[in-house]
């Protein structure tokens, strides 16, 4: 569905990405780990168009978006919800929603159709609906940065770390969110430094450091080496400790 | 008693006309991080064309901002393309720089074209007034700020009911976030630029009847202007609203009780106040280059 081949950029002079090679499969949820400086953020920006790369090949369902404006992508199907601060601060949560349609907002049955659906699928939205987007809580500006998403319909969804700042309640609340999107055919990929929760969302795992994609595999495979943990994630997965472990890298999990 | 009433409706009559001349600056501030000093040059520019529109053919002044609001939106968006464009992700000093070479520009070409002279408007009503009690309202200065409060009226409503107006808002408040939902960077700031020109079509045409102009009183009108947005808070449009308000009641309070040599320093006293003591003003921005 997604692939990116040999992807190389950065801010300014530097090269953040040195070549990154990455294939997100249809319905899947991938989930990309690794340390802070690793570039993971910096995937999703060259996917969603915030940035250009300088070389390389991305391409969604076989066209080549490299080198697409951030409102084509869009229109492609892919639509990201960054790290924080996505939303209008004084526009109301009913609004900032409909901001997410403003690509198909000529077409007024489909924008009603989908904000009727985002209502029924994200309840917040209708909850605080008229309140401004700027007084709402960490997770419930999450959940409204999600549901404004869902209003292209999304075929790929890109989160930048969906837990960061999220207390555990708001959390499990964003994660369900996720699955329940997953389950209705969306894909997923993801960023985030809660490796545990991340891997255990995903269906797909990837490690990343130094601007480039060390390991791919499935989420499993990924979270339960220890091997992988220790060297990449700072043994964050801690999987080991409760047994899970069978030692050993899985089949699926090849080195690149 | 009577002289305070009076002063204040009249500080409030100028005070709408003034928050109407301001919003445009605001606005393009908000969504563009532009200063245009070159909005005050608008207004002068759109005061000598209501002008002459008059001499001319005896049109009403303020009415002839029917023609002069398209023109002045034409005007601005043009101006945006192929100028303003240019240093888009610059620093706001280079937006002072390249609109005070843009104000400097009209200048000459209207000294040239319209003479050295100061002008002024006078349609029928101009010595009219409208009798509420003991104060009088002057006709003109009654139809100017109604003229204003419908085109902020308009504003408004274009801001908040439409989806240019909330593509607008949306890239004042999170630039990045609105790219994030396709509202396209480079065309919404060109409409902010046409819609911010645009107010001037209409606080020029009023400018042509209230006060008498010659192509510097540019300098003049752009110090009133930002003295309203940085009190008010750059970008924000209410701020701005707010600071016409508080400026125009403080302007005739003082040519009232003071004299009329010190009302139009008074704001050149509020911005340096509010630069030293709240530099963010009442609602927006700081106007600092570290933290724009």
């Amino acid at each position: 569905m997604l692939s990116l081949k040999g992807v190389v950029a950065g801010y300014g002079g530097g090269s953040v990405l040195q070549g990154v090679d990455l294939e997100c499969a249809p319905q899947t949820i991938t989930c990309i780990v690794g340390p802070n400086g690793a570039g993971k953020s910096t995937v999703l920006r060259v996917i969603s168009g915030l940035l250009k790369p300088s070389s390389g090949e991305i391409s969604m369902n076989g066209e080549a978006i490299a080198d697409r404006s951030p409102d084509e992508i869009l229109r492609r199907g892919i639509t990201q919800v960054p790290q924080s601060h996505a939303l209008f601060p004084t526009m109301s949560v009913r609004e900032n929603v409909l901001m997410g349609g403003y690509l198909i907002r000529k077409q007024r049955a489909l924008l009603r159709e989908r904000l009727d659906m985002v209502l029924e699928r994200v309840p917040i939205v209708a909850a605080r609906g008229g309140d401004n987007a700027g007084n709402l809580s960490g997770g419930q500006r999450r959940m409204v940065e999600i549901a404004r998403c869902l209003m292209l319909d999304p075929k790929l969804i890109l989160l930048d770390e969906p837990s960061l700042g999220l207390d555990p309640r708001s959390l499990a609340g964003v994660a369900g969110l996720i699955n329940e999107l997953n389950q209705a055919g969306t894909t997923v990929l993801l960023v985030e430094q809660n490796v545990r929760l991340g891997l255990g969302l995903a269906t797909h795992g990837v490690v990343m450091e130094g601007g480039k994609v060390r390991l791919t595999g499935t989420a499993t495979a990924i979270k339960d080496d220890p091997e992988i943990a220790s060297l990449y994630l700072g043994g964050a997965s801690g999987s080991s400790a409760d047994g899970r472990s069978s030692g050993g890298p899985k089949t699926e999990t090849t080195s690149v | 008693m009577t002289h305070l009433v009076q002063a204040i409706a009249l500080g409030l009559l100028i005070g709408g006309v003034y928050a109407l001349m301001a919003s445009g600056l605001t606005l393009i501030f908000g969504v563009m991080r532009i200063i245009n000093i070159a909005q005050g040059a608008f207004l002068i520019l759109v005061a000598m064309l209501t002008w002459w529109l008059w001499h001319e053919t005896g049109i009403d002044p303020i009415l002839a901002s029917v023609v002069t609001t398209p023109l002045m939106f034409g005007f601005g968006w043009v101006a945006y393309r192929l100028l303003l464009s240019r240093i888009r992700g610059s620093s706001a000093s280079m937006s002072v720089l390249l609109t005070f070479g843009f104000a400097l520009v009209i200048e000459g070409v209207l000294n040239i074209t319209a003479g050295n002279k100061f002008k002024s408007a006078t349609p029928s009503y101009f010595e009219e007034s409208f009798r509420v009690g003991a104060i009088s309202l002057p006709k003109a200065q009654v139809f100017g700020f109604l003229a204003a409060m419908a085109v902020l009226g308009v504003l408004y409503f274009v801001l908040t009911r439409t989806w240019t107006g909330r593509a607008i808002r949306a890239a004042t408040q999170n630039p990045s976030g609105a790219a994030l939902v396709g509202v396209g960077a480079t065309g919404t700031a060109a409409l902010a630029f046409a819609i911010g020109s645009a107010t001037t079509g209409v606080g020029g045409s009023i400018l042509s009847v209230l006060y008498p102009f010659f192509p510097a009183s540019h300098y003049d009108w752009i110090s009133r202007l930002l003295g309203i947005v940085v009190l008010g808070g750059m970008g924000s449009l209410p701020g701005a609203l707010i600071g016409a308000g508080i400026l125009g009641l403080a302007e005739t309070l003082t040519a009232t009780y003071g004299s009329l040599n010190w009302s139009t320093l008074v704001f050149y006293i509020v911005i340096m106040v509010v630069l030293l003591f709240r530099p963010q003003g009442l609602f927006g921005a700081k106007l600092r280059e570290d933290t724009v």
